[in-house]
C-alpha cells in the first residue's frame, strides 16, 4: 500500500510539473523529461507470453526484459547481452548454449515480494519464464519459437500437468547465475529468441499472486514502471530508479556520429523520466495531435505524403521550418506474388514464370503505391542482413517485354495461345486490389490472362493452405534478422500450410538450405546465403514485389531516435530535449 | 360516353401523360440498352485498355478524365452501367418468382400453411439485411453470378407479404367463388384468375426492386465483395476515396451520377406507375 500511495504522489507532482513546462515555452530546460509516444491499436496486455503483436511487444519491453538484445545502433542487426552477462558459451557442436546471468538485478518493488520489496533475478526466473511458455496452461503465442528446440520441453508439454519442479533435461540450472539450454537438434537461430518478449523474465510470485490478472500486473525488471493497466486510453511509465548502470552505447554504424546518435555515449540510461503512451486509433487524430506537439513521432499519413514529402528531396519547407525530422525506414521484409508450385502449369516451368515475372512493371507499381522510394527485390533476402547482396540486378526482376514474350513462346505458349485464365487471390482492401489491377494489366501486355480475386485474410489462408490457389500475393515480415528465416519460405519441407505457401520444391535448393540452416554465423555461410540468393533470382519461385520503405516524422526536440525493425526496449535510448522543445513549440 | 380502356392500357395512358414520369422511362430504356450493348460486346468492350496517361482531368479526349491505370472513366462508368443493371434484372427475376409465389400460396391456402410461410420469411427478415448478404457473399464464389443470387434470394420478403395481403383480400371474392363452381382447381384460381389482379403491385415492386438491388451492388463492390475483375461503380467509389486526397474528383463523379440517375428514374417510375396501375384511380383523370 505505501508503494501505491508513492506512486500516487509522484505522478500527480510529475503532472503539475508537466503542465507547467509546456504551458511557459522555454522554461525549465532542465525539467522533467517527458516522452509521448503513440499507439495505435489496443494493447492486450502485459504478459510477455501472449504479445504476439508489435503493440503488445513494445509495452511489455518497456518494463520486461530479456537475456538479449539487439545492438540499438549498429547494423547489420547484432545480438548483444541485456540480463546476460556476456554472450553464451556454445558447446557440445552448437548444441548447448551457457548464459551467465548479470548480478545485482532487480525486479520492480511490487506487492507480490515478501515487504514489496523487489528482489535478485536468478536462473531459476529465466528456467521459469521459458518453461511458462511451454506450459499448455498458459497458451503462450511464442511457443512456435522454441517448438521442438529444447530437449525435453515438448515432452513436459506433452504431459500437461504443468509441473514446474520437474527436471527438464534442455534447461538445466547450473548456479544461481548461471543457466544451460541444451537444444534436441542443431538451430543457430536459437539466440535470437532470447531477443523477443516471449521470452523475457518473468518472477514466480507475480504470476502466482495475479493469476489471471497478471497480464495487467507488470513487474519487470526493465527500464521502466507503470502501475496496474486500466486498458484505457493512455499507459503512463516512470523511471525505474533501482535500474542497475546500463550505458548509451559509444559504438554505431558509420553516419551515426554525423547523426547526433552518439552523443549521448555513455550516459546512464534510461534518459527520460517518464514515457506517456497514448492510445490512439484514428490517424487523423494522431496526425493533428503530432501537429500539435502532442506527439513526439509517428509516421507520415499516406494522404499527407504529398503534402509532408518533396519527392527526391525530403521534407517539405513547412514542416522543415517546424523542426521536424524524417526518419527513413527500411522494412525487414518482401512482398511478393507467388506461383503454387504444386499447380500443373507452373510446375517445372521456370521459362513461364520468368517470362511473367519479365512482364511486372515494378517501378510502376513502386510509383503508384509506394511514393516510388521503396526498393525493388531483386531476390528474397532484404537489405541489411547478411545475404542480402548489394547492387545485385536480377535478370528475371526487370521489366522487359521482348525477352517476357520470347520466354513465353519458349514456355509453349506463344502470346499466351494455350493458357488459362490465372487466378490471382489477394487480401481485399482497395490498394491491394489496385496492385492486382496493375498486375493483371502488366500481364495482359504479355498475352496471360490474369483474374484477380479479393478475399479477406483467412479466407486466402484457406485458399493456400489447402493448396488451391493458383497465384497469391503476400508479404514476410522477419522474426529475426537472418537470411535463415527468408530461405525456409522456399523449402520443400515447409510446404502448405506450412511458411511455404507456394509449395516450392527444389531438391537443389533444399540441399542447400539444410546445409546452411545447421551453420553458425561465419563467411562461409554468409556465402551460401548469397549464392541461394542469385538462386532463387534465376529460378522465380515467385514474382517478386518490394522491401517496402517507410518514413516517419519525429520533432526536434526527439532524440536518439534512429529506425530499427526490432524496437523492444528501445525507449531507454530515447531523449527529450525540453529546451529545444520550448523554443520549437513556439513553431507549431 | 367515356371510351373504355383495358387496365394496362389506361395506365400507359395516365404515364403518358405525366413528363417526368416518361422521361424517367427513357432513362430506364436507355440504360437497359446499354447494358445489352455491353453485353454483346458492343460497347465499352475495351474499358481495360490504357488509352491515355494514368489520372488525367476531363477533357475532349477522355470525358470523364482516366483512372490510375490510364483507363477511360466513362467507359469504366458505361461497363459499370451493364453490371448494375444485370445485377438488378437478374436480383428481381429471382426474388419476384419466390415472393409472388409464396405469398399468393400463404394468402390462398390460410391456416397451417399461411403458419408456416410468415413464420418462414419473419424468421428470414428479422436477420439484418446487410449482414445476411455479405455473409452470404463470403461463403460463396464471389462474381457476379453470386451477386445476383444473393441480391434475389434476400429481398423477396416485402413483396411477399404484400401479395400474401392482396390475395386473402381477393380469395373470397364473387369471381373466385364463380370459379369454384364452374370447377376451377387451386392452381387455376390463383394463377389465372387472382394473380392477375394483384399483378400491378409486383411491377410497382419490381421498379423499386430493381433500384434497391443497384445501391446493394454498389455498396458491396465498395467492400470488395461485390464483382471481381469487370468495373463497378462500387469500385470506382471506392478508387475515389484514395482519389479525392488529391483533387481527382471525376471517378467519384462519373460513378455516382450514374447511379443517381437510375435510381432516381426508377423511383420516379415506381411512384408514377402506382399511380397509375392503381384500379381504384381507373378512368379518373388525374
Amino acid at each position: 500500500m505505501k508503494n501505491l500511495i508513492f506512486i500516487l504522489v509522484l505522478s500527480i507532482f510529475s503532472c503539475t510539473k508537466n503542465s507547467s513546462t509546456s504551458s511557459t515555452a522555454g522554461a525549465a530546460a532542465g525539467g522533467e523529461k517527458v516522452l509521448n509516444l503513440v499507439v495505435t491499436a489496443d494493447v492486450k496486455g502485459f504478459d510477455p507470453n501472449q504479445a504476439s503483436d508489435l503493440y503488445a511487444g513494445n509495452e511489455v519491453a518497456r518494463v520486461y526484459e530479456g537475456l538479449l538484445q539487439f545492438h540499438y545502433l549498429k547494423r547489420p542487426y547484432q545480438l548483444e547481452p541485456n540480463l546476460a552477462d556476456g554472450m553464451p558459451t556454445v558447446g557440445d557442436g552448437g548444441l548447448s548454449y551457457t548464459f551467465k546471468l548479470k548480478k545485482g538485478v532487480m525486479f520492480h518493488d511490487d506487492a507480490c515480494f515478501p515487504n514489496g520489496k523487489g528482489r535478485e533475478l536468478t536462473a531459476e526466473d529465466i528456467a521459469y519464464s521459458i518453461k511458462r511458455m511451454g506450459d499448455p496452461k498458459e497458451q503462450s503465442k511464442g511457443w512456435w519459437l522454441i517448438e521442438g528446440k529444447i530437449a525435453g520441453l515438448d515432452d513436459w508439454r506433452k504431459n500437461g500437468n504443468s509441473d514446474y519442479t520437474k527436471e527438464i533435461a534442455g534447461i538445466k540450472v547450473i548456479d544461481k547465475h548461471t543457466i544451460k539450454f541444451t537444444l534436441s537438434r542443431p538451430f543457430p537461430q536459437f539466440l535470437y529468441a532470447f531477443a523477443m518478449p516471449f521470452t523475457y523474465a518473468v518472477a514466480k510470485e507475480a504470476v502466482t499472486k495475479y493469476g489471471k490478472e497478471f497480464v495487467n500486473h507488470p513487474v519487470g525488471t526493465g527500464p521502466f514502471i507503470t502501475g496496474k493497466y486500466n486498458q484505457g486510453n493512455q499507459i503512463v511509465y516512470t523511471k525505474n530508479p533501482n535500474y542497475r548502470t546500463v550505458t548509451y552505447p559509444s559504438e554505431g554504424e558509420s553516419g551515426d556520429s554525423a547523426k547526433g546518435f552518439l552523443k549521448a555515449a555513455g550516459q546512464k540510461l534510461p534518459l527520460v523520466d517518464k514515457i506517456v503512451v497514448k492510445i490512439m486509433k484514428e490517424e487523423q487524430t494522431r496526425w493533428l495531435n503530432f501537429l500539435k506537439g502532442n506527439l513526439d513521432a509517428m509516421g507520415i499519413p499516406t494522404e499527407q505524403f504529398t503534402n509532408v514529402m518533396v519527392p527526391g528531396k525530403g521534407l517539405s519547407d513547412k514542416f522543415k521550418k517546424m523542426g521536424v525530422m524524417e526518419r527513413k525506414s527500411v522494412g525487414l521484409d518482401v512482398t511478393y506474388t507467388a506461383f503454387n508450385h504444386e499447380h500443373e502449369l507452373f510446375k517445372n516451368n521456370v521459362k513461364l514464370r520468368q517470362a511473367m515475372s519479365l512482364a511486372q512493371d515494378r517501378d510502376m507499381v513502386n510509383k503508384k503505391f509506394y511514393q516510388g522510394i521503396s526498393i525493388p527485390a531483386q531476390s528474397i533476402t532484404p537489405p541489411n542482413i547478411a545475404g542480402h547482396i548489394d547492387g545485385f540486378v536480377g535478370q528475371y526482376q526487370n521489366l522487359n517485354i521482348v525477352k517476357a514474350k520470347e520466354l513465353l513462346s519458349e514456355a509453349g505458349f506463344p502470346e499466351g495461345k494455350g493458357l488459362p485464365e490465372i487466378t490471382l487471390h489477394y487480401t481485399y482492401n482497395t490498394k491491394s486490389r489496385q496492385i492486382a489491377e496493375v498486375f493483371q494489366q502488366n500481364m495482359s501486355k504479355i498475352g496471360v490472362k490474369i483474374k484477380p480475386v479479393g478475399v479477406t485474410w483467412p479466407e486466402l489462408m484457406k485458399v493456400v493452405n489447402t493448396k488451391q490457389s493458383m497465384m497469391f500475393s503476400m508479404a514476410w515480415g522477419a522474426d529475426y534478422p537472418d537470411a535463415e528465416n527468408f530461405l525456409q519460405l522456399l523449402y520443400s519441407k515447409n510446404s502448405a500450410p506450412g511458411a511455404n505457401g507456394s509449395n516450392y520444391s527444389d531438391p537443389e535448393y533444399d540441399a542447400m538450405f539444410v546445409k546452411a540452416s545447421m551453420m553458425e554465423d561465419s563467411p562461409e555461410r554468409t556465402a551460401l546465403y548469397e549464392k541461394m540468393y542469385k538462386y532463387v533470382s534465376e529460378k522465380v519461385p515467385w514474382i517478386l514485389g518490394f522491401h517496402r520503405v517507410g518514413y516517419g516524422l519525429s520533432h526536434g526536440w526527439f532524440k536518439n531516435y534512429k529506425f530499427t525493425e526490432f524496437n523492444h526496449g528501445v525507449a531507454k535510448y530515447y531523449d527529450i530535449d525540453n529546451a529545444a522543445k520550448g523554443e520549437l513549440k513556439t513553431k507549431l | 360516353m367515356e371510351k373504355e380502356y383495358s387496365l394496362w392500357a389506361d395506365a400507359f395512358r395516365r404515364l403518358a401523360k405525366n413528363k417526368i414520369a416518361l422521361v424517367s422511362l427513357v432513362i430506364v430504356i436507355v440504360y437497359a440498352a446499354i447494358a445489352l450493348l455491353v453485353t454483346f460486346g458492343l460497347l465499352a468492350d475495351d474499358w481495360a485498355q490504357e488509352v491515355g496517361p494514368a489520372n488525367v482531368a476531363p477533357a475532349a479526349d477522355y470525358l470523364l478524365g482516366t483512372d490510375f491505370l490510364g483507363r477511360d472513366v466513362l467507359k469504366k462508368v458505361i461497363y459499370g452501367t451493364q453490371v448494375a443493371m444485370t445485377v438488378g434484372f437478374f436480383s428481381c427475376a429471382i426474388a419476384i418468382p419466390i415472393g409472388v409465389t409464396l405469398g399468393a400460396i400463404a394468402g390462398y391456402f390460410g391456416g397451417i400453411v399461411d403458419d408456416a410461410i410468415v413464420w418462414f420469411y419473419t424468421t428470414f427478415a428479422s436477420i439484418p439485411y446487410l449482414m445476411m448478404i455479405i455473409a452470404i457473399a463470403y461463403v460463396m464464389e464471389r462474381g457476379l453470378k453470386t451477386m445476383c443470387i444473393v441480391l434475389g434470394v434476400t429481398s423477396w420478403v416485402g413483396l411477399c407479404r404484400l401479395v400474401r395481403g392482396e390475395v386473402i383480400k381477393h380469395r373470397n371474392r364473387d369471381y373466385v367463388q364463380a370459379v369454384t363452381a364452374l370447377g376451377g382447381g387451386h392452381s387455376k384460381k390463383i394463377f389465372t384468375h387472382i394473380l392477375p389482379n394483384v399483378f400491378h403491385l409486383v411491377i410497382i415492386n419490381a421498379s423499386l426492386r430493381f433500384q434497391s438491388a443497384i445501391k446493394s451492388e454498389v455498396i458491396l463492390s465498395y467492400l470488395g465483395l461485390g464483382v471481381q475483375n469487370v468495373p463497378s461503380w462500387g469500385k470506382m467509389i471506392d478508387d475515389a476515396k484514395q482519389d479525392l486526397m488529391q483533387d481527382r474528383w471525376w471517378q467519384l463523379v462519373g460513378a455516382s451520377f450514374a447511379m443517381f440517375l437510375i435510381v432516381l428514374a426508377l423511383n420516379i417510375l415506381g411512384d408514377a406507375l402506382r399511380d397509375a396501375l392503381d384500379p381504384k384511380l381507373k378512368g379518373q383523370e388525374s
